[in-house]
């Protein structure tokens, strides 16, 4: 039984990790509490009223197990922190040098492709709309362009643990690099009207040559 | 203090409309909260129903398809948060325990009082009036995102006259959310009023029940953080109604400005929610756990300093929304950080816990589920979402919406239920049935967590939230998936029936239940039960005088187990 879907993007990985990380940390915490609730309910009779604790929890030597664990939280939390601010500033912060360069418009109700056309630059006079389907290459990083026509759209690759909202208004490049050829499912991820489940398109990863052959066929059309 | 005798007549329409005793007040937002969360709860149903069988034809609604959906989900939630949780844990629990618990006569300002329910019931009226315009409901995401709230969220296609604009659920939802601000605010003023100068002679402000601290701190943090949104709601009604273009990019507006308006008032809303909550477990466990409340000033702190820093996170909603990923880091970090006082509160309950001879009643079992849930399904899938990275692929999937289930459910019906089988007595002057309660109780733990667990593998899996079915998509159609949907659905519609149990025995309980042989049946210290039940109105015969604070179990050198805070050694 596997959790999450295939990981096909060079962060995948760091995400997956920083789930598991959190998890078996949670996992351990979750013992605590369990022991700190069901330890009190099964000894209840053994404690007779007279002999039950009255203490206020005032001061540091009464507080000091509290602090502790919120001590214990306090590091486990910025470690996460810590471990997480490379993947995030590597996935939306930074921009490495781009291989292929494609725009993303979401439209009620379906994507529209935006390929840069023959001269290789988007928002010229040759560029090419297809729309719901977008073939990339394997191996190298792609620039999206995420914006919207109407409402706000969010492009979701779930097998690239990628996500990022479309704005009406707004171009937002963000990029992704797909590590294995194939067909993966891009729905949007933002409430956006009626047809919002049905907004399903998908991404076909292509080896180098393969993809060249495809586009060039594309901008034959 | 003087008592005010005038109000004694109590003919149906008195009580339950122009009467100004607090009591009534509460129980008048009580009925009016459930009677709205009831179709709440139907629409849930409804909506999981078709999910998992999508052929299944529903009574009454028949098939329902993907406009009528996006209607009832949204509903659901806009019902749900702001009419449900807020009327129960701090209309109803203010209302009615505020004033008993500081051993006074009543609110400060009854009348103000009475309009606050006034505006909540038109409030509930105008959104009831919603589903009644040619849009058959508002269904544009609770979250009112616009553009899409602007026009007609079904197909966008523009309103064409002013007529079509204003009479649409769009305007409609919005007024009923406005006045519904309106109304909380007036309680909120009157519960901080209340606290500040009606006490019982002799009782210092830390001697306050940490119940009364905590509606009255969320009170304080509701108004804080409403102005935005009240803001942002205007602008929105002029975009729907005046053709403005405050979210619209084509002319010089933003849609992100609502989202940060939005969330600026959405994220501290669960602490609004939250508080009053954390004080109902405190009572309860205090009262049933026989020891004095662990940390009772420590409690306090590190609530404030959640108050303050809940007003500082609310862009962790919209990390991949398209803010500045390094503005996202700092929002990550404060979010994680808010983690830290609430784990404090959540280990003071347990210490209270510790050592102790508990009663294992039916009050203190939905307290300790509550904590148990909260803690761990709800409180460190929060630390996940915190961490954006991995918000990037969980944000908007179905990770999400059980995460936010298990941290409003428990504080709302786990800790919201254990306030009610706690105070029914009080109220009513009769006991609930025990059989019905353990039986409500055991099959809501049992289908909320079939209904949720399923929920945060599903949105592990990839499964985004808020389709109207998911059967046409490959990748989430396959494998145990849509076995998932089907055990999740099956215990939603449980979990919403059994709610029914308890409606039964409520209303049976009222009406036929034993009446109660001891007004203080729970052993407890604080004034609501050193008076009778119900209590009278003016709500003391004699109006107390209070000598110590408010969970004085088992003290060293006191005969009895429990020592009333009216009660000299």
């Amino acid at each position: 039984m596997k959790i999450f879907p295939e990981n096909v993007s060079v962060y995948g990985d760091d995400i997956d990790f920083l789930f598991w990380l959190i998890t078996i940390v949670a996992g351990l915490a979750t013992l605590i509490v369990l022991f700190l609730v069901i330890y009190p309910v099964l000894t209840r009779k053994k404690h007779k009223a007279k002999e039950n604790i009255y203490v206020k929890g005032e001061g540091f030597k009464q507080l000091k197990w509290i602090y502790l664990a919120i001590f214990v939280m306090a590091v486990a939390d910025f470690s996460f922190l810590i471990i997480e601010s490379d993947g995030w500033i590597k996935t939306q912060e930074t921009l490495p040098e781009k291989d292929f360069h494609v725009a993303i418009v979401g439209k009620q109700w379906l994507w529209e492709i935006i390929y840069p056309g023959p001269d290789g630059k988007l928002y010229t006079s040759d560029d090419v709309k297809k729309f719901n389907t977008m073939i990339v290459p394997q191996d190298a990083v792609i620039h999206m362009d995420l914006t919207a026509y109407d409402v706000l759209h969010s492009v979701f690759i779930p097998h690239a643990r990628f996500k990022f909202d479309c704005l009406p208004g707004r171009k937002i490049t963000r990029w992704v690099e797909f590590t294995k050829s194939g067909e993966y499912p891009m729905v949007c991820a933002e409430m956006c009207g009626v047809g919002h489940s049905r907004m399903v398109g998908k991404v076909v990863v292509l080896p180098q040559e393969k993809f060249e052959k495809e586009l060039a066929k594309i901008y034959k059309k | 203090m003087t008592m005010s005798t005038t109000h004694e007549n109590k003919g149906f329409w008195h009580r339950f409309f122009f009467s100004l005793d607090h009591k009534d007040i509460g129980l008048q937002y009580l009925i009016t909260t459930m009677f709205i969360a009831f179709f709440a709860g139907i629409f849930a149903m409804v909506f999981r129903i078709h999910l998992a069988f999508p052929d299944y034809h529903i009574p009454l609604f028949g098939i329902i398809d993907a406009k009528e959906y996006n209607i009832l989900v949204t509903n659901h939630g806009l019902i749900m948060v702001l009419w449900l949780s807020m009327g129960i844990l701090l209309a109803t629990a203010g209302n009615y325990l505020i004033p008993t618990m500081l051993g006074t006569d009543d609110m400060a300002f009854p009348k103000l009082n009475k309009l606050s329910y006034w505006f909540f019931l038109l409030s509930v009226i105008i959104l009831i009036i919603s589903f009644f315009l040619p849009q058959k409901g508002f269904g544009g995401g609770w979250t009112l995102y616009p553009p899409l709230s602007v026009g007609d969220f079904g197909y966008n296609t523009p309103y064409k006259t002013f007529s079509d604009r204003f009479f649409s659920s769009n305007t409609f939802v919005l007024l009923a959310i406005a006045l519904e601000f309106v109304a909380l605010l007036m309680g909120g003023i009157n519960f901080m009023v209340t606290l500040f100068n009606k006490r019982a002679k002799g009782m210092g402000l830390l001697q306050v029940p940490l119940l009364v601290w905590m509606i009255v701190i969320a009170s304080i943090l509701f108004m804080f953080s409403v102005g935005p949104l009240v803001a942002g709601t205007f602008m929105l009604l002029l975009d729907i109604n005046a053709g403005t273009g405050f979210y619209d990019a084509s002319r010089g507006g933003d849609p992100l400005l609502w989202e940060h308006l939005f969330w600026f008032f959405g994220h501290p809303e669960v602490y609004v929610i939250l508080l009053p909550g954390l004080g109902i477990l405190a009572e309860v466990i205090t009262t049933n756990a026989r020891k004095t409340l662990f940390g009772y000033k420590f409690i306090l702190v590190l609530v404030l300093i959640a108050t303050v820093l809940s007003l500082m996170v609310w862009a962790h909603h919209q990390f991949v929304a398209g803010v500045d990923p390094r503005a996202a880091t700092v929002f990550g970090i404060l979010t994680i950080i808010i983690s830290l006082p609430f784990a404090g509160v959540i280990l003071s309950f347990l210490a209270t816990l510790w050592k102790s001879n508990l009663r294992l009643t039916l009050p203190m079992k939905w307290a300790m589920s509550a904590i148990v849930l909260f803690t761990i399904l709800g409180g460190f899938t929060g630390l996940h979402l915190g961490a954006a990275l991995f918000d990037m692929y969980a944000h908007d999937t179905s990770f999400v919406v059980a995460h936010f289930h298990y941290t409003l459910i428990p504080v709302v019906i786990f800790a919201g239920m254990a306030g009610f089988y706690h105070w029914f007595n009080k109220f009513s002057g009769r006991e609930l049935n025990q059989f019905l309660g353990n039986l409500h109780f055991w099959l809501t733990f049992i289908f909320f967590n079939g209904f949720g667990i399923p929920l945060f593998l599903l949105g592990l899996a990839g499964q985004p939230r808020r389709y109207a079915g998911y059967d046409h998509i490959p990748y989430l159609s396959e494998g145990y998936l849509p076995l998932l949907r089907e055990i999740a659905t099956i215990s939603a519609v449980i979990l919403v029936l059994s709610q029914f149990i308890f409606i039964f025995n409520f209303i049976w309980s009222v009406y036929k239940g034993k009446k109660v042989t001891s007004n203080n049946p729970w052993q407890s210290t604080t004034l609501e039960w050193q008076t009778s039940s119900p209590p009278p109105h003016g709500n003391f015969e004699v109006y107390p005088v209070v000598y110590h604070g408010p969970y004085e179990y088992n003290r060293p050198g006191v005969d009895k187990d429990f020592l009333p805070q009216n009660q000299k050694i």
